[in-house]
């Protein structure tokens, strides 16, 4: 008898657990039906109902995981790093804590806090139990890179994992169709409109010129003619300022078509790369 | 006693059966009625669980969800305030205030319900409204009566509404603030403007002399010293036969003296605004360090 009460009370006992464990399960698909169709509000809501009434514990990875998705999908990467912290602090191997920190990563490239990127990848390389992944560590530096236009050192990550990769190849032609900004300001000084020109404002570097030719010749007019004081007068107010005009133009210009060149780069990366995104 | 064998089986069944029964009702009790409610993470009182939860952890819109969902079942009005002041939090401000309207009657915090009425108005910022709203009786809170007048009072110094006499602003707030509140009196009621035409005038008779006067000592000089070069340089260069550039340079000086008259009148509108921002700034800035001299209603 006393065998027979036993097996009754755990029967109850266990159907306690498996049955607290199908809600918990139940409520998990209900938050992921909420993020497979992109409702990122509910999604989070649903997520935060399931960790608290989680007393087993057994889903503060994934959901904490997946709020720092919905977060990063809203643009609210500040919250999103704050829940994938407490997923990586939740993780149960090293493959959860490499993903975590790389969703980390990718979420400071995001919020274009590229320092602490760098950082983090810096720090999960160094870190012996990654070496294995090394190649996803540069993949995320080059993104970094790329994001803080700096596509030299984008080439150089992505060169790392393959000599030929599609992302190396885009960031070399992207670094080598920009124009130097000091160049442009440097030609500027020696022939006014030449650092327009080399950025490609044809008609604004021609402008230029002529502006200065022009006060210059007046300036020097005024001296021949012995009128000395108004010599002074017409080439600082007149040619110095077309002159010093002429230089930050260049100046404006480069960083113009700079800017240009990269988001080019970065519409093909939003729009036509077919690789894993940020 | 002895039991006979028969009695001593009878007894053990019994005692069984009875060990057997309470194994099924406390599941009965316990397991089914959790299901309905503890396992039940969307039963009202889990909801209320959850929503507090949220409420603590600052997350306002989503404990709103849930407060909103208990009340449709039971009345309670700490859910009803806490409901109310999650908007309020999220700046919902007419939420806020039409959810704490709620509360005024027949409610232990029918007060703080309607400070909070209150305040949900003033954020609203239409300070007409709010002070039509504070002279009515029938919302007034008897225990905050002092914290709304000194609202009332606050909006003011917010909008453009004539100032009443400066002993019925100052008698609500406390004598330790009264001296800076008497000061921003006189700046709202007296503001340090510069007149525009008074401003153009000036630049007409002396180039900078308007924006000298608007406090643009360096633009001033500046205009004086640009628009007198180009004058002389449009001298000297019809004295010289150079047409072109005596031409060139007397519509510079035009262009500088008019541009000027215009500048110093746009400078003193400039400066004008720049004294009601500021004053709006510092008075804005001088509250809220104070939290409006309200208490802190939180449950």
């Amino acid at each position: 008898m006393k065998t027979r009460l036993t097996a009754i009370f755990f029967c109850f006992l266990l159907f306690n657990i498996v049955n607290g464990q199908e809600n918990l399960q139940t409520q998990l698909n209900y938050a992921n039906g909420f993020f497979n169709s992109k409702q990122y509000y509910d999604a989070v809501t649903e997520y935060k109902r399931l960790l608290f009434f989680d007393s087993t514990k057994i889903y503060q990875y994934g959901a904490n995981f997946k709020i720092g998705e919905s977060y990063k999908a809203g643009a609210k990467f500040d919250d999103a790093i704050k829940y994938f912290s407490f997923a990586e602090l939740n993780a149960r191997n090293d493959d959860e804590i490499f993903e975590t920190k790389t969703e980390i990563i990718r979420t400071n490239i995001l919020r274009r806090t590229t320092e602490r990127a760098l950082q983090l990848c810096d720090d999960l390389e160094k870190d012996e139990r990654f070496n294995a992944k090394v190649d996803t560590i540069n993949y995320w530096r080059g993104w970094a890179f790329m994001l803080s236009d700096n596509w030299k050192s984008a080439a150089r990550s992505f060169a790392r994992i393959n000599p030929n990769h599609e992302l190396k190849l885009l960031a070399e032609r992207t670094d080598k169709a920009k124009v130097s900004v000091t160049f442009a300001k440097v030609i500027s000084y020696i022939l006014p409109g030449a650092g327009a020109i080399y950025s490609g404002n044809f008609l604004s570097g021609l402008m230029s010129l002529g502006w200065n030719t022009l006060a210059g010749y007046w300036t020097i007019n005024s001296f021949i003619e012995k009128r000395a004081f108004d010599g002074i007068v017409v080439g600082e107010l007149l040619w110095l300022r077309f002159y010093r005009g002429a230089i930050q133009n260049a100046e404006n210009f480069a960083i113009e078509k700079n800017l240009e060149i990269s988001n080019k780069s970065l519409r093909f990366l939003q729009n036509e790369y077919k690789g894993t995104k940020l | 006693m002895i039991l006979s064998n028969t009695q001593k089986s009878f007894a053990a069944k019994s005692n069984s059966y009875f060990i057997l029964l309470i194994f099924l009702i406390i599941p009965l009790t316990t397991n089914y009625c959790q299901l309905t409610t503890d396992n039940n993470f969307f039963s009202p009182y889990n909801r209320l669980k959850f929503g507090n939860y949220l409420y603590k952890d600052k997350d306002y819109l989503r404990a709103a969800k849930e407060f909103k969902e208990y009340l449709k079942v039971y009345s309670n009005d700490t859910v009803q305030f806490k409901f109310s002041n999650s908007f309020f939090k999220i700046g919902r401000f007419t939420e806020a205030a039409d959810n704490f309207k709620g509360l005024f009657f027949s409610s232990t915090l029918s007060e703080e319900a309607r400070l909070m009425f209150f305040e949900s108005n003033f954020f609203q910022n239409d300070f007409n409204k709010f002070r039509n709203l504070a002279d009515q009786d029938v919302y007034l809170s008897l225990k905050y009566r002092k914290e709304i007048e000194r609202l009332k009072f606050t909006t003011y110094f917010f909008d453009i509404a004539t100032l009443p006499a400066e002993n019925i602003i100052l008698e609500p707030f406390p004598d330790s603030v009264q001296s800076q509140i008497a000061k921003f009196y006189i700046q709202k009621k007296i503001p340090l403007h510069k007149n525009p035409t008074t401003a153009a005038i000036l630049s007409t008779l002396l180039p900078g002399a308007g924006k000298i006067y608007t406090g643009e000592v360096g633009d001033g000089i500046t205009a004086l010293v640009t628009t007198a070069l180009s004058a002389y340089l449009a001298y000297t260069n019809f004295n010289a036969g150079h047409q072109f550039r005596g031409w060139l340079f007397a519509g510079m000086t035009a262009f500088f003296y008019g541009g000027n008259i215009y500048g110093s009148a746009a400078s003193a509108q400039i400066y004008n605004a720049r004294i009601r921002f500021d004053f709006d700034k510092e008075v804005k800035f001088y509250f809220e360090q104070r939290n409006y001299f309200l208490p802190q209603i939180d449950l």
